[in-house]
C-alpha cells in the first residue's frame, strides 16, 4: 500500500513540474493524486467532500510548487497541505454547526455508507464501519498516528491542542474500535 | 479513565490493509478545468464581495444621515449676502419626536411579541466535555505517576468534578427536552 509520504518522484520530472511544464505536472498528478485522495477520504469520511478538499489541496500544491525547496520528500510536502486542508475543514464553524444539528445515529450511518469501499468484502468492512463510527476528530487522529506515522507532538501541533489531547483521543478511539470489532458475547441465559 | 494499553496490536496493520484509491477521481485535464472554473468563480465572488461592501457602506451612510438628520445647511444652503430663511414654527409632533421616529416605530411594531426559541443539538457540547474529561483523566494519571504535589492533584480532581457536573446538567437538559423525565 503506497502512503503519500513515501512516494518518490523522479527528480527530473519534479524539477520540470516546478518550472511549470504541463506534461511533468500531469505525470506528478497521476503519481500523487490517488494517495492524496485516499488520505483526505480517510480523514473527512465523505467521498464528495473528500473530492472537494482534494481539488483544493491539489490547486494549492500546484500554486506553491515553485516554492518547494526539496527539504522533504514531495509526498510528505503534499501530505502536509492535505492534512492542513482537512483540519481546517474539521475545525470550521460550519462543520461544528452541522455536527450539532445532525442526529447522532443518522449522521454516523451516512458516513459509514460513504466510507465503506464498494465491492470489498471481509473483516476490513467491519473495520471501515468501526472507523466511520468514530467522531471526525478521533478518526483523523487514529489515521494520522497509526497509518501516516505522525507523533503525538505533531498531531497536537496540527490541532493546536495539547499532547494529552492527542493521547486521550487516540486511547478512547482504540477502546471504541476494540469494542466495535470484538464479537459480542451473549450473557448466559438464566432459566427459572 | 483512559487506558493506553488498550491499543489493539494488529490495528495499524489492519488500517494499512484497508482498500486504497487506485486512481485519481478524475484526470488531470478535468482537474485543470475545475481549477479554472473555481478561480473564475472566486474572482466573481470577489467582485460580488466588493459590490456587497459598497452596498453595506451606502446603507450605513444612509443610516447615519437618517440618525443625525439632514443638516440644515445642506437642505437650505445659504449664500453670503442672501437673507436667512426663517424656519417655520415646529408643530407639537416635531418637538417631541425626531424625524426618524416613525420609521423606528414601524420597525418595532414589526418585531414579534415573543422572542424566537431556537433548538440546538447538544452533541458538540457533550463531545467537548467528554474530551476535556478524558484530558483531565490523562493529566491526573501523569500527575500521579510523577508524584506531583497534592495541591495539583486536588485542583485536577476539582476541575474534573466541575466538568462532570456540567455534563450531568447537559444530560439532564437533554432528558427534559426529550420529555423523558
Amino acid at each position: 500500500m503506497s502512503r503519500l509520504a513515501t512516494i518518490t518522484v523522479c527528480p527530473e520530472v519534479l524539477a520540470r513540474a516546478c518550472h511549470g511544464e504541463g506534461a511533468a505536472r500531469q505525470a506528478l498528478y497521476a503519481q500523487l493524486a490517488p494517495a492524496t485522495l485516499n488520505l483526505i477520504r480517510r480523514m473527512v469520511g465523505q467521498r464528495a467532500l473528500a473530492e472537494d478538499l482534494f481539488q483544493d489541496t491539489m490547486m494549492i500544491f500546484y500554486e506553491r510548487l515553485g516554492q518547494y525547496r526539496h527539504e522533504a520528500p514531495i509526498g510528505a510536502w503534499l501530505r502536509q497541505i492535505a492534512v492542513s486542508r482537512c483540519l481546517m475543514y474539521l475545525r470550521s464553524p460550519w462543520k461544528r454547526a452541522r455536527l450539532c444539528l445532525e442526529p447522532v445515529d443518522g449522521g454516523v450511518a451516512a458516513e459509514v455508507a460513504a466510507l465503506v469501499t464498494p465491492g470489498y468484502a471481509g473483516e476490513l468492512i467491519d473495520l471501515e464501519r468501526a472507523l466511520a463510527s468514530l467522531a471526525p476528530t478521533a478518526r483523523a487522529i487514529v489515521w494520522m498516528y497509526e497509518v501516516e506515522g505522525y507523533s503525538h507532538q505533531e498531531i497536537a501541533l496540527a490541532f493546536g491542542r495539547s499532547v494529552s489531547f492527542s493521547k486521550s483521543q487516540l486511547s478512547r478511539a482504540h477502546v471504541r474500535l476494540r469494542l466495535l470489532l470484538e464479537p459480542e458475547v451473549q450473557p448466559p441465559s438464566c432459566l427459572i | 479513565m483512559s487506558d493506553l494499553n488498550s491499543r489493539p496490536a494488529e490495528l495499524p496493520a489492519l488500517l494499512r490493509a484497508l482498500p486504497e484509491e487506485a486512481a485519481p477521481p478524475y484526470g488531470y485535464q478535468e482537474f485543470e478545468r475545475r481549477a479554472r472554473e473555481r478561480a473564475r468563480r472566486s474572482r466573481g465572488l470577489a467582485g460580488g464581495e466588493r459590490l456587497a461592501a459598497a452596498c453595506v457602506l451606502g446603507v450605513g451612510l444612509l443610516a447615519v444621515l437618517v440618525r443625525l438628520g439632514v443638516p440644515a445647511g445642506a437642505a437650505n444652503p445659504t449664500t453670503p449676502g442672501a437673507p436667512a430663511l426663517v424656519r417655520a414654527a415646529p408643530g407639537p409632533e416635531d418637538e417631541t419626536l425626531p424625524p426618524h421616529a416613525g420609521l423606528a416605530e414601524r420597525w418595532l411594531a414589526s418585531l414579534p411579541e415573543e422572542p424566537a426559541i431556537v433548538h440546538v443539538g447538544t452533541r458538540a457540547a457533550v463531545l467537548g466535555l467528554e474530551d476535556r474529561i478524558a484530558q483531565i483523566d490523562d493529566l491526573l494519571s501523569t500527575a500521579r505517576d510523577n508524584g506531583d504535589a497534592a495541591a495539583r492533584l486536588a485542583t485536577l480532581r476539582q476541575e474534573r468534578a466541575r466538568l462532570v457536573g456540567t455534563l450531568v446538567q447537559v444530560r439532564y437538559a437533554e432528558a427534559l427536552a426529550d420529555g423523558s423525565l
